[in-house]
């Protein structure tokens, strides 16, 4: 057993903040990773397309993906050691299909040759934004549930239907969109992928959802007759759900990431209490209360995070990560959620002040005179609301986690006589 | 990063868990629970033969030349078995201070014996007032010439009842400072004035109250250096704490196990109870909370062994433990029903051990506050 | 004990209810949020017209008379509706300060024409770092020759840039003194503050503003004590509010667990999710009978400080609570802007930190309890 960093490991990660502490924009507040950001505003996004190409420029995106389409072949502990210390930092740019599991992986497990020689270097040079075409408003938890038609009519399929939930389409150039190619199999028989380019591609209709945060950072999408070059399927015809266990087996990023994002609100709730003088002069850090809780949710972080250490692990050692990543992902939610409870707590009323996005960026110096902390933990309370249902609910994850557990499974109901 | 235990951790844990298995039948943990000294002397000798007492103890001196971090795999399983006896006490409490801290006649007078089996150890540090703090040691030892004579009450001493040697942490002096003016004692349970009461706690473990009066202890009976104690007795809270935190670890992965096999096993309303998706749940949050600990405890250990400073990561361990055990195992309390409350079921042997070790040494509130300081507030 | 409400009440629920069911759509809550004013004064007028706003008020001011309690069924009513507006501040923070401490004088000029919609009251109590702390109060009202000139900030305060009269609770030479300040003297400026969506909070700049003993409310001296009462009546009135949003989240969440199939069926028929609409009910019960409990105390005008801050600060943690679990059982649904549900977490969020916090409440039960 070894926690060690190794030198190497060190070198790369300095390298990597030294990158951030130059490329940001100074004094960066820091948006979170689930792209509602990013995509919601502009001044945000412009700063993301800017940080995607300098990323590129040091050859950081396709970190892992082979030399042949345009990747850097270096070893998954960078990659690793990349997106943890942007999202420490909340920089955009990195894009989730450059993520463990994403797009891109998706493309170099499943795609053709010629897939993979069209877009990866795309992505390599930082050209792509990417968005995931999966839920609907009949697929949620069910995603096996999908709708969305499409018709295999000589060269092109016609696609029809709508998705929703799809955070940073508006922004997007490519997307995989998970679409019903044979409505007569079992319900996740008859699914297949689908590469579509939505920038470019007519038909396709877009509605802005705005969150109870205020944001507006994800769409439904509509499609109306919508022609895609047969070329563009991912693996094979309605063989798309065995692609999407693929993707949901690698997938580790998010909870680690929601974990790593949250670190950053504990420590400036730390400055902040340091700074901060209640009513009879002593520092908010010397309350009894505030000291306990911060530190119960601390502590909470930390042991949370520990166990994104056995993850990495996992990943880089070849072992099986998709339970370890089922925890994680619980406790990334609950974590992030009852930080924000504790920050509201600490804020008192001065946590119901601040702008949409909730960072000094979006404060305006008149209207958010008192705001403090730019309205952050308003925002917090607001969007982590999600974080125990976005990519998977917390009970279905506790599904899954008592299935590992050996838990013996509910009974068929007995067939009616 | 490398997570993974080495071939002979992964040997010592096994043996210890079928070791442990055979010789700690439920039958002998609830017996201990009644019984005046809480051990067996022959499985005591054993488990000197195995190795174990002198694991984390310089070869040279008896000891196995292992580390902290293999100590706490070995406490996992005993934390698992429930072992009843003052292990902790004798290894953590008594062996390990003298070890880092003592001189060396003070080690080759001690340590050989302890490995061996022949000498049982502990610590005497909280009294009356019940706290972990520097300002609460009260219990006086004044010099007269080349000795000091204590007087004073400490209460809560694990094991006092069967050790041999006592480290006493009494007041020297009244500085400024609580901290400053402490003094560390190796004094013999049978010196003249020393007096042990037996309290009867919630988990049937050995605690005493242990009345010191005008107990004669020589200058060279020190521990370390004279006013400068309180530096030892925090490291000792340090190893304590984390020692304690292995044995809940291991309680907790038991309650666990139990946990599932009594959903498969129980039926009612024609199906097994862990086929309701409920119970599924509450197993599922009680897993998440037991593999989580693991990662940070064994890293906790890691850096202990290492040499790193570690307070931080002990603290977040134990106050994570001191309520995530709790959790564990009154969620399965609500799992078993009413059998999981007799006597006559396993389950309740670690509910009682879950709040003993939540008390031992810290509770979350003492490791919070611990945490909060090394957050730099 | 009797849990029950009175015919009267009841019809007083039922008639609130039918009123926000066609005035106040879900969708013009949201179209209001957004207007500066935050209310539409056609709809205050019609409140009043039905006897509301001067509910608790005395006949002689052209009030109905009613007790406490039922204007705590009312405000349960107009939580369920999210209905914005300063019925609050107005009713709670306003009327019943000018009927407890006015003059004759004061309450002849005020309070018939409160009653008939045709001014709108609140209170500033709040400063920027003494959050509901009278001891610590830097808003100076200081007296010279026949004047008293009031200088500082309050901050939170609700409806301000709408009310024609504010009600300032001062520091002077002996404590804490109440003034009834019309909003457009000279002096004193009002700025709406980014809160949360619906709620209408203000920082209220009092710049060198020129009052007279007959502009006092009670007295020189005389406000420290009433400041309890009136913190008493409004977190009891905010309980009422946020109890009536989460019994219809309680609803829609029960609904929705009907109509929603997932895996091919109601997603009500998982235990995960029943046990969640249980969990809801519980906290709910427990938030409506201490609630209540507190509110006909009040009402009996009992010595309460206890009830009250056990209310509030159960409220606080069970409504974070509930509103979570009906997030959760909605799933991404109902974080969506179009969706009900968020009005009701923001709901929750405002009454928590207005008219003090758990934690603030927690202290005080403490100290009712001896610590």
């Amino acid at each position: 057993m070894d926690f060690r960093i190794t030198p190497e490991e060190e070198a790369f990660r300095k390298e990597v903040k030294e990158f951030l502490d130059k490329e940001l924009p100074k004094d960066w507040p820091g948006v979170d990773p689930d792209l509602y950001h990013e995509d919601a505003f502009d001044n945000i996004h412009e700063v993301s397309l800017a940080m995607q190409k300098k990323l590129a420029a040091k050859e950081w995106l396709g970190l892992t993906w082979p030399k042949k389409y345009g990747g850097h072949e270096q070893p998954l502990w960078k990659q690793i050691i990349l997106e943890e210390e942007m999202t420490y930092r909340g920089s955009p740019g990195l894009d989730p299909y450059q993520f463990v599991g994403g797009m891109g992986d998706l493309l170099l497990d499943f795609g053709t040759e010629a897939q993979r020689m069209k877009y990866l270097p795309m992505m390599v040079r930082g050209e792509i934004k990417g968005a995931t075409g999966m839920s609907e408003p009949n697929a949620g938890s069910d995603l096996a549930n999908i709708q969305l038609k499409a018709e295999l009519q000589g060269d092109y399929f016609i696609l029809n239907g709508q998705k929703t939930w799809q955070s940073a389409a508006h922004k997007a150039d490519l997307e995989p969109v998970y679409v019903r190619t044979d409505p007569n199999l079992l319900k996740h028989r008859g699914i297949s992928i689908i590469l579509v380019e939505l920038k470019k591609t007519p038909g396709i209709t877009m509605r802005p959802l705005e969150m109870m945060s205020g944001l507006k950072a994800f769409n439904e999408v509509f499609y109306d007759n919508v022609k895609v070059p047969k070329e563009n399927l991912l693996g094979e015809i309605n063989g798309g759900w065995k692609i999407v266990m693929a993707a949901l087996s690698h997938e580790r990023a998010y909870g680690v990431m929601l974990l790593i994002n949250i670190r950053r609100d504990i420590d400036l709730l730390v400055e902040y209490c340091k700074e901060t003088k209640d009513v009879d002069g002593v520092p908010l850090s010397k309350n009894k209360m505030i000291r306990n809780r911060l530190a119960d949710v601390a502590i909470q972080q930390e042991i949370a995070r520990n166990v994104g250490y056995k993850l990495n692990h996992l990943a880089l050692t070849g072992g099986n990560v998709v339970s370890t990543a089922n925890t994680v992902k619980i406790l990334g939610g609950v974590t992030t959620q009852r930080v924000a409870q504790v920050g509201m707590q600490i804020m008192g009323m001065y946590g119901q002040l601040g702008p949409v996005g909730g960072n000094w960026r979006q404060t305006d110096p008149v209207k958010d005179k008192w705001t403090r902390l730019g309205g952050r933990m308003k925002h917090l309370y607001l969007s982590t609301v999600c974080n125990t249902i976005a990519a998977g609910t917390t009970e279905v994850a506790r599904n899954a986690a008592a299935g590992a557990l050996g838990c013996p499974r509910e009974p068929k109901p007995a067939p009616k006589k | 990063m490398d997570l993974a235990l080495s071939e002979e951790q992964e040997m010592l844990w096994k043996s210890a868990r079928d070791f442990l298995a055979s010789k700690v039948p439920k039958t002998l943990v609830r017996q201990m629970e009644e019984d005046e000294k809480g051990y067996v002397p022959e499985l005591w000798k054993e488990m000197a033969d195995l190795g174990w007492i002198g694991l984390p103890f310089p070869e040279q001196l008896g000891g196995g030349g292992f580390k902290f971090l293999d100590l706490v795999i070995l406490l996992e399983e005993m934390g698992r078995a429930c072992l009843p006896g003052p292990f902790l006490s004798t290894v953590v409490l008594g062996g390990m201070p003298v070890v880092e801290f003592g001189t060396e006649e003070q080690k080759k007078a001690i340590i050989p014996k302890l490995c061996k089996g022949e000498l049982i150890m502990t610590m005497a540090l909280t009294e009356p007032s019940a706290r972990y703090e520097a300002k609460a040691v009260q219990v006086e030892a004044k010099a007269e010439g080349d000795h000091y004579i204590i007087n004073g009450t400490k209460l809560f001493v694990n094991d006092a009842n069967v050790a041999d040697k006592i480290i006493v942490v009494a007041r020297t002096a009244k500085k400024q400072h609580p901290e400053e003016g402490i003094t560390l004692f190796l004094v013999d349970r049978k010196a003249p004035g020393v007096k042990i009461h037996l309290l009867k706690t919630i988990a049937g473990d050995k605690q005493c109250e242990v009345t010191f009066e005008k107990v004669k202890v020589a200058k060279a009976d020190i521990l370390g250096k004279a006013d400068h104690g309180w530096a030892i007795v925090k490291k000792v809270m340090e190893w304590a704490a984390l020692a304690k935190s292995a044995e809940m670890q291991g309680g907790a992965q038991q309650v666990l196990e139990m946990t599932i096999q009594y959903g498969k096993d129980r039926v009612q309303f024609d199906r097994p109870i862990g086929s309701f998706q409920i119970l599924q749940h509450y197993m599922a949050d009680m897993s998440i909370d037991v593999d989580s600990a693991r990662v940070s405890l064994h890293k906790a250990a890691w850096m202990l062994s290492e040499g790193i400073p570690c307070r931080k990561e002990v603290a977040v361990i134990k106050g994570w433990l001191d309520e995530a055990y709790r959790r564990v195992t009154a969620q399965s309390h609500q799992i078993h029903g009413a059998i999981g409350f007799t006597k006559d079921h396993d389950l309740e042997l670690y509910f009682r051990r879950a709040k003993a070790a939540e008390l031992y040494f810290g509770d979350a509130d003492f490791q919070r506050e611990i945490v909060a300081q090394e957050l730099g507030m | 004990m009797d849990f029950g409400l009175s015919e009267q009440q009841e019809m007083l629920r039922k008639t609130a209810r039918d009123f926000f069911k066609t005035e106040l759509p879900k969708t013009l809550v949201k179209e209001l949020a957004k207007e500066p004013k935050g209310y539409r004064p056609e709809m205050w007028k019609k409140m009043a017209d039905l006897g509301w706003v001067g509910l608790v008020l005395p006949e002689q001011y052209g009030g109905s008379d009613a007790s406490f309690l039922d204007l705590t069924i009312l405000m349960e009513e107009m939580g369920r509706a999210c209905a914005p507006g300063p019925f609050l501040s107005t009713v709670v923070l306003g009327a019943l300060t000018v009927l407890e401490l006015g003059t004759e004088e004061q309450k002849k000029a005020i309070l018939p024409k409160l009653a008939k919609g045709e001014i709108v009251l609140t209170m500033a109590i709040a400063e920027p770092h003494a959050i509901y702390k009278p001891d610590f109060f830097e808003v100076e009202a200081k007296h010279a020759a026949h004047h008293y000139t009031v200088s500082g900030t309050k901050l939170f305060v609700t409806d301000a840039h709408v009310a024609d009269y504010i009600v300032v609770a001062t520091k002077t030479k002996g404590g804490v003194t109440l003034f009834l300040v019309d909003a457009k003297s000279p002096g004193v400026t009002c700025t709406l503050l980014p809160a949360m969506f619906g709620e209408r909070q203000c920082e209220v700049k009092f710049d060198g503003v020129k009052l007279t003993r007959s502009d006092m409310l009670g007295g020189l001296n005389r406000g420290k004590d009433y400041l309890e009462r009136v913190m008493h009546r409004a977190a009891v009135a905010k309980c009422s509010e946020v109890l009536g949003g989460l019994e219809y989240v309680l609803e829609i969440s029960v609904q929705y667990a009907k109509d929603r199939v997932a895996f091919g069926k109601p997603i009500g028929t998982y235990q995960a999710i029943q046990h969640h609409c249980a969990n809801m009910l519980n906290d709910l019960d427990s938030c409506r009978c201490m609630t209540r409990r507190a509110a006909w105390m009040v009402s009996e005008d009992l010595p309460c400080a206890l009830e009250v801050s056990l209310a509030k600060a159960w409220m606080g943690q069970a409504s974070r609570r509930i509103t979570a679990l009906g997030h959760e059982i909605h799933g991404a649904m109902a974080f969506q802007h179009d969706h009900d549900m968020h009005l009701f977490t923001k709901q929750a969020v405002v009454a928590e930190a207005s008219f003090g916090s758990s934690a603030y409440h927690g202290e005080v039960v403490a100290k009712e309890l001896g610590l």
